[in-house]
């Protein structure tokens, strides 16, 4: 495989709050490369938005600080930077779209503007004028219609969709390397996400960029990811191409996370969803974090005790549970459950 | 916008002519205007039995009310009470003179109220920000009358210690002011300590005001996105966070601008100054319903005004108000 453009290497990002330490990434490892999408899947306060926000910086500071790790985009480590190296990065080699469009652009500022600063913040020699016909451009493709009077209107008379799709032209403005998608359509209607998600593909064709996706939304892993990233409670406890995650999960969460969820392409009988509750952040589980909820490990003194490491399994699949090797059984065992056949040789994804 | 701007200002119109009405009944009824020639040993009987004649102060209020208001357009906003002598002369010296005095405090507050609620909004829980906003609430809670002697009391020592005249005390020009730029000069000194005054707890009312809103914009969303984008921390608190901040500050700055009017009432007594409130007083005090009245036209007039200017600027700020 080549070299991978952005590579997290154990990240621990932790935050201080009045009732202790809340380690939101702890040793969190990924790589993305140059045209592949990046999912990662998780719940809420998984630390899959934190990850990310680490690499550009945008962790408040205090009360966030970075424990240990590295983000290596190209080789160099993003967290050893002065901030004004790291300036030059943002909007430029890796840029970001964030997750609610309705709050994300400036209410006072015209959107055109907006994406305007973005190109001249890294190109200074640009004319407003030659800037303007690049925005104009831009909002062209990502399918905002009359571009050229929508280029001096400002957010509110944007709809949500629209909005995104600003948002969108204004992380791809610079052709980033890396363009990091932070649940790019959770705020918008359902008929808007697929629309939106084409907006993403067309963006990252035309940039070429490495895509880091983030979302709980195993539909929009289906249709936009590559590879996946599975995170629980700070941690990665899956890794795999999606085709691999969706059809044989190697890890008690994934699995549950399939099995909870209505899907077009697998016939269920019923849903078994993962009981109980996700873990307080401040007081973690002992050993593996999920073992509280998980069926596989039931009963097992193991996995109360002892974190499991991210096992790698070979060919870029890892799971982070120490019974990975029955995992085959677990899923015949759901598969009973639900009536579903997870590993179906229909290529419905 | 014009038609909305006209509908307000025709608005003010029956406003003032409801307050002065009322503001015209409770003078007429809370004294005798004429205890000030009653009180001269020299005033005959006859003389006040005239002027009660030619002013008809046995007529219903409402019927001197009336009387008054005919003049107002053509005679100058009418006489006093006792003497053939227009009121509008008087009126437009004072407003004059205080007009420099409250637009020089409220400029002076709104722009250093401002750079004290940034600095300490982006220094939060920083020692910066808790002096200045120890400094504000002393500020706040300060009577003014007393900073003013506080301010003139620490003139007199500098003079007294090193013998140097750093600033006047008092009045608005000196004896020979001079003209052009030299009684600009002169002019401007003669303001420093009362527009300092007039301005603490502007100055400590705005910078709460621009902190707090400065704080909640700058965790927003839309300037965790103007970093992403690579701008720097300067021009993300001046184009992205400080421009939203500004809308509820100049809100709160221009609809105080009449508060400034009753401040300087106070300051305008302790300096010495030839202004509206030092002539409000006066005419207060001799209960001369006509000029009190005048005054209170006027006042009630600029209070609305900056109403309708704060709102005219929040649309002007604020792209989503639009006026139709």
């Amino acid at each position: 495989m080549s070299d991978p453009l952005l590579s997290i290497r154990g990240l621990v990002t932790q935050f201080d709050t009045p009732d202790g330490t809340v380690r939101a990434v702890d040793g969190v490892s990924y790589d993305v490369h140059p045209g592949e999408t990046v999912g990662v899947v998780g719940e809420s306060g998984s630390g899959k938005s934190v990850t990310v926000m680490t690499v550009l910086g945008l962790v408040p500071q205090p009360p966030g600080r970075v424990e240990s790790g590295e983000i290596l985009l190209e080789g160099r480590d993003l967290l050893e930077l002065p901030i004004e190296e790291l300036r030059k990065i943002r909007g430029k080699d890796v840029a970001m779209i964030f997750q609610d469009p309705m709050t994300s652009l400036n209410p006072v500022l015209t959107v055109g503007l907006q994406i305007a600063e973005a190109v001249q913040t890294h190109d200074p020699s640009m004319s407003d004028d030659q800037a303007r016909e690049k925005v104009v451009e831009l909002l062209e493709l990502v399918g905002v219609p009359n571009a050229s009077d929508r280029y001096d209107q400002y957010p509110h008379e944007y709809s949500g969709g629209m909005r995104q799709r600003g948002m969108i032209a204004m992380a791809m403005a610079n052709r980033p390397k890396v363009l990091i998608a932070d649940e790019p359509t959770t705020a918008l209607d359902v008929t808007i996400q697929a629309q939106v998600l084409e907006v993403l593909k067309t963006a990252q064709e035309e940039t070429n960029a490495g895509t880091i996706l983030i979302t709980h939304d195993l539909g929009v892993i289906a249709e936009m990811a590559d590879r996946v990233v599975v995170m629980y409670a700070g941690r990665v406890v899956e890794t795999g191409t999606v085709e691999e995650i969706f059809h044989t999960p190697r890890h008690p969460y994934t699995l549950g996370l399939l099995s909870s969820l209505p899907r077009p392409d697998v016939d269920l009988d019923r849903l078994e969803p993962i009981r109980g509750q996700p873990p307080s952040m401040i007081s973690l589980p002992s050993g593996c974090a999920f073992h509280p909820r998980c069926k596989l490990g039931e009963g097992r003194e193991r996995c109360r005790t002892e974190t499991p490491p991210l096992y790698d399994l070979g060919g870029g699949v890892s799971s982070a549970c120490h019974f990975h090797d029955e995992m085959t059984d677990e899923v015949a065992r759901v598969e009973e459950v639900t009536g579903a056949t997870f590993d179906a040789e229909d290529d419905a994804t | 916008m014009l038609s909305y701007a006209l509908r307000r200002l025709l608005i003010t119109i029956p406003v003032v002519l409801l307050s002065t009405f009322l503001v015209f009944g409770a003078v007429t009824a809370s004294g005798d205007p004429l205890q000030d020639l009653r009180q001269q040993p020299n005033i005959t009987q006859e003389r006040i039995d005239n002027v009660r004649e030619t002013r008809g102060l046995d007529d219903p209020f409402p019927v001197q009310y009336w009387r008054w208001l005919e003049q107002v357009p053509t005679n100058g906003f009418g006489e006093y009470m006792i003497s053939p002598r227009q009121i509008l002369p008087d009126l437009q010296r004072v407003i004059g003179n205080t007009l420099q005095l409250v637009i020089a405090a409220e400029v002076f507050a709104f722009i250093t109220a401002v750079a004290l609620g940034v600095a300490s909004a982006k220094r939060q829980y920083s020692i910066f920000d808790y002096t200045t906003t120890t400094i504000s609430f002393v500020g706040f809670a300060m009577p003014t009358f007393w900073f003013a002697l506080l301010l003139q009391v620490t003139v007199v020592q500098i003079f007294e210690l090193t013998g140097v005249r750093i600033l006047p005390l008092a009045n608005l020009s000196s004896a020979n002011p001079g003209t052009g730029l030299a009684w600009l000069w002169d002019r401007a000194l003669h303001l420093v300590l009362p527009v300092i005054t007039l301005s603490i707890v502007s100055i400590a009312a705005y910078s709460r005001y621009m902190r707090a809103s400065m704080l909640e914009v700058i965790n927003s969303d839309y300037v965790r996105t103007a970093r992403a984008k690579g701008l720097s921390e300067g021009v993300i608190t001046r184009r992205h966070a400080m421009r939203n901040a500004l809308i509820p500050t100049i809100t709160v700055a221009a609809l105080s601008f009449g508060g400034l009017l009753s401040g300087a009432i106070v300051v305008e007594v302790v300096f010495g100054l030839d202004g509206m409130g030092q002539y409000f007083l006066n005419q207060l005090q001799r209960r001369d319903p006509y000029p009190i009245v005048a005054w209170l036209s006027v006042v009630a007039v600029v209070v609305m005004v900056f109403n309708l200017v704060a709102d005219l600027l929040y649309g002007y700020l604020d792209p989503r108000i639009r006026y139709d």
